[in-house]
């Protein structure tokens, strides 16, 4: 009797929670569809809300903000530049603004979460237009063909800013749908190459200038490694690069390919940014793996992972000789800059400065860049003020703003020099700014815009607090010298490519690096069974998918304009 | 009679359900209602519907089960699965039963609790924090042991990054990680062996390993058993952080094991459906194992875990 008399306490309890939990969850997701649709269909008159462009009553919308979690920062949600801000938008269209933070290393996975969670912010920001396209495949994102169009008297400042070509960019020409906006870059430098100058000098060598000259200048630096490091010697590496070689030896890779490339060719094998199946990677990496195997780079760098900063430190320590990496990282972070780190421990004539070595057939520089897009900005479905965020972004792209939020008050966080030129100075405190030019908070713009373009020009070189602003200006003149600017192929959804991002960057970095550390014998069988490997996992598949919409879209056009 | 009976019991113990219910509610809540969310395996999964709306897939919603079976990296996943698992289990099961044989031997009170707390320390680091410490020491070019075997005149030893050494590797710092912890169930059941029987055996001449062999290895001979089925049901379980921290490009071909694949395609390729079966698919054949097991060791006569 007792044990019969627990069961059915048991069963009850069971049957009470299952009711009350399965009930709450089955809800959730069927509330936020429905709020989705009523928004959509009400879009067009929303627009009369505005009283003097202006809302009536107050609205609320959350805005995502990256959290790079830097030492002595300050709350990324709560700073006086979000307060700026959330005055701004509340004095100039009676919207109220919070903001969402979400770490910057791990934005796919957290917004992810967000989205299924239902908790996503209204505007939402990343990097990833794969994580957009499935969300936006399963109802989660707003479309927002109809809002710029409608809205577009109410947006001048950011049809201003983005123009056609960024807001258009990611329309798709089939369905004419859009998901997200693109961001636009105010400066496209990529990448550069960076050389110990002091080394150079005590050896009496000049900044090498073609592919040939930079590697024997490497290995003058192995063969002198007593002479520069001295005690240190074994801990030199003449060119550094990291795991994600790719990117680290991106000018190499792209001096081996052929600057005439046809526009189809390019976006054919264009699906990976880091140029895996373009025509030329493989002999660029082939000469990689040789100056691996002559004990010219760092040996363990397949064992430490992004965001890892052991190579950061041997950078600073000196050990390391030249590397290539974004135009300006020796520049990066003020007082805890490379270069400023470098100078105050190992000498001050020991510095790195940029140069372009890496010449192609042709006797150009050649570096590939995509049109000015950057971060890609969406509203998922869950969003119920599709227009006050709107007008959010347009709030955010006018001129005034943009300047404020990148350079601050003068005497905090810049000085004004007798040149004209904004020097950025490291603020402290709340005044602090959490990412350079507070990118994170300016959505709509990456790089440095002031109102005035010539003072933008002049500043620039003055915006890295600690760093020499000649160099800064030497690595911009760089990283602009020879662009070829790539033609966007906007042929619509490749359905191939749903999903598979990660999975085809991991194969891509296994690729790279087992060809640079594999014996020069074996290169071409690593490199190719590697290379099948990555086609076989949906690699193939995109290209096909690829031409064919190519060829539905150009017919047989083999450059765009 | 029956009615006032019970009135009485519950007057009596309703406490005692009170206490009760909150780990019943725990249980429900965390470990059976998601069971409903089994289902996306079969399903097209959807951000905006709930998961009793989400459409059936196609193959009877088999389809992303073999998707899996078709997929080269599924099945590379499930073959370093086993084979990990399987070197965890040879190598890594029996370490704590010798470890806890030998502290058992010791005499010394203050020498053997030392001994032990110090092996349990490694249960408590986070794979995070272990990886950091292999890397100082592994390293080829700056890890403390490559650089003793250099200095001794030795070629480096590529303990993290060529395939074979990396097993060995990731197998051996398993082994320190667990045998510490796991020891500590086995230690229990020898204090529970009655200090007769050894009594008894030395008055019969028996030495140490004789006793160690007749009556402390018989004496948790159970708690063995049921240790060793559930290590069973475990086989193509897979922690994450373990594998994931250490794994590299240069050793995928070993590395990738089912739990970083559903990371790499389910959460970070947003294919939740995918990594749903897989999951179901690890849990079915987990069950299966642990039924083998369990039924096997009745047969040969033990009591098995249930």
């Amino acid at each position: 009797m007792k044990k019969k008399f627990l069961s059915l306490a048991l069963a009850g309890a069971m049957a009470l929670s299952m009711v009350a939990c399965g009930g709450a969850q089955d809800n959730a997701p069927a509330a936020t569809t429905d709020t989705g649709a009523t928004t959509d269909t009400t879009a067009p008159e929303v627009a009369s809300e505005l009283v003097d462009g202006k809302f009536a009553d107050t609205r609320h919308i959350t805005v995502e903000v990256y959290d790079r979690s830097i030492d002595g920062g300050s709350d990324v949600t709560n700073n006086k530049y979000t307060d700026y801000i959330k005055q701004g938008m509340l004095d100039k269209y009676n919207v109220e603004v919070e903001f969402v933070a979400v770490p910057r290393w791990t934005e796919v996975e957290q917004i992810n979460n967000l989205l299924a969670a239902g908790d996503a912010p209204d505007i939402c920001v990343t990097y990833d237009y794969a994580t957009i396209q499935t969300y936006a495949n399963m109802g989660g994102v707003l479309n927002l063909a109809d809002y710029v169009d409608t809205y577009k008297s109410d947006l001048p400042e950011l049809w201003d800013w983005l123009t056609e070509y960024n807001m258009y960019y990611d329309k798709d020409p089939n369905t004419g749908n859009l998901w997200a906006l693109e961001a636009k870059l105010a400066v496209s430098n990529r990448i550069v190459t960076f050389i110990r100058q002091d080394w150079l000098d005590e050896l009496g060598l000049q900044a090498p200038t073609t592919t040939e000259e930079f590697e024997k200048t490497m290995v003058a630096f192995k063969d002198n490694a007593d002479k520069l490091l001295g005690a240190d010697a074994s801990k030199m590496v003449p060119y550094s690069a990291s795991y994600d070689i790719g990117w680290r030896t991106a000018t190499l890779i792209e001096s081996f390919i052929d600057e005439n490339v046809t526009d189809k060719e390019y976006y054919l094998n264009g699906y990976d940014d880091r140029k895996l199946t373009e025509n030329g990677t493989k002999e660029a990496i082939r000469l990689v793996n040789k100056w691996y195997n002559d004990g010219l780079m760092w040996n363990d760098f397949t064992l430490y992972g992004s965001g890892d900063s052991t190579e950061d430190d041997m950078m600073k320590a000196g050990y390391v000789g030249a590397f290539t990496h974004n135009w300006d990282y020796p520049f990066r972070n003020g007082e805890d800059s490379i270069n400023h780190v470098l100078e105050s421990t190992v000498g001050p004539d020991a510095k790195f400065v940029p140069i372009d070595p890496f010449k192609n057939a042709n006797g150009n520089y050649t570096k590939f860049v995509s049109g000015p897009i950057d971060r890609k900005i969406f509203f998922p479905s869950t969003n119920d003020e599709p227009l006050a965020s709107m007008l959010y972004l347009n709030f955010i792209s006018s001129p005034e703003v943009i300047e404020y939020l990148q350079i601050g008050d003068e005497g905090v966080t810049h000085n004004v020099l007798e040149s004209g030129a904004i020097e950025i100075v490291a603020a402290t405190g709340d005044a602090i700014q959490n990412s350079g030019f507070n990118i994170d908070y300016t959505i709509t713009c990456n790089g440095l815009k002031l109102q005035d373009q010539a003072k933008t020009d002049l500043s620039r070189a003055y915006s890295y607090a600690f760093n020499d602003p000649e160099l800064v200006q030497k690595a911009h003149e760089i990283a602009n010298t020879d662009l070829k600017v790539i033609a966007h192929a906007s042929v619509g959804e490749i359905t191939a490519e749903s999903g598979m991002g990660d999975v085809l960057s991991s194969q891509r970095d296994v690729v790279y690096d087992q060809a640079v550390v594999c014996k020069p014998a074996d290169f071409d069988s690593v490199w190719d069974s590697n290379i099948q490997t990555y086609l076989g996992m949906g690699g193939q598949a995109i290209m096909d998918e690829r031409a064919s919409a190519w060829e539905a879209t150009y017919g047989s056009t083999e450059n765009l304009q | 009679m029956k009615k006032s009976n019970r009135l009485a019991y519950i007057k009596r113990y309703w406490q005692l359900y009170a206490l009760l219910l909150l780990p019943i509610i725990y249980l429900i809540v965390f470990k059976y209602v998601p069971m409903a969310y089994i289902q996306i395996a079969f399903k097209d999964y959807s951000i905006v519907q709930s998961v009793w709306e989400m459409p059936v897939t196609s193959n009877h919603g088999f389809k992303y089960f073999l998707q899996a079976f078709q997929n080269k990296n599924f099945l590379l996943a499930l073959r370093n699965t086993i084979s990990l698992n399987l070197l965890d289990l040879v190598i890594g099961f029996p370490a704590p039963i010798i470890f806890a044989l030998i502290l058992n031997e010791l005499s010394f009170k203050y020498f053997k609790k030392t001994v032990q707390t110090i092996a349990y320390m490694p249960h408590f680091l986070s794979w995070v924090i272990i990886y950091g410490v292999a890397l100082q020491l592994f390293a080829p070019s700056t890890g403390f042991i490559n650089m003793l075997i250099t200095n001794m005149g030795f070629e480096t030893v590529p303990f993290l990054n060529e395939s074979a050494h990396w097993v060995r590797t990731y197998i051996g710092v398993g082994v320190w990680q667990s045998f510490g912890w796991n020891s500590i169930i086995y230690l229990a059941a020898i204090a529970g062996i009655s200090p007769e029987l050894y009594e008894a055996a030395s008055v019969d001449g028996a030495g140490r390993f004789r006793k160690m062999w007749h009556i402390t290895l018989p004496g948790i001979k159970p708690t063995i058993v049921v240790l060793l089925i559930m290590a069973l049901g475990n086989i193509l379980g897979s922690s994450f952080d373990r594998p994931f921290v250490f794994q590299n490009n240069l050793v995928m071909d070993v590395a990738e094991v089912l739990s970083t694949f559903v990371y790499k395609y389910g959460i970070k390729g947003l294919q939740f459906s995918l990594s749903t079966a897989v999951g179901l698919f690890q849990s079915v054949v987990g069950v299966i194992f642990l039924l083998l097991a369990n039924w096997l060791s009745r047969r040969l006569g033990e009591r098995g875990i249930w």
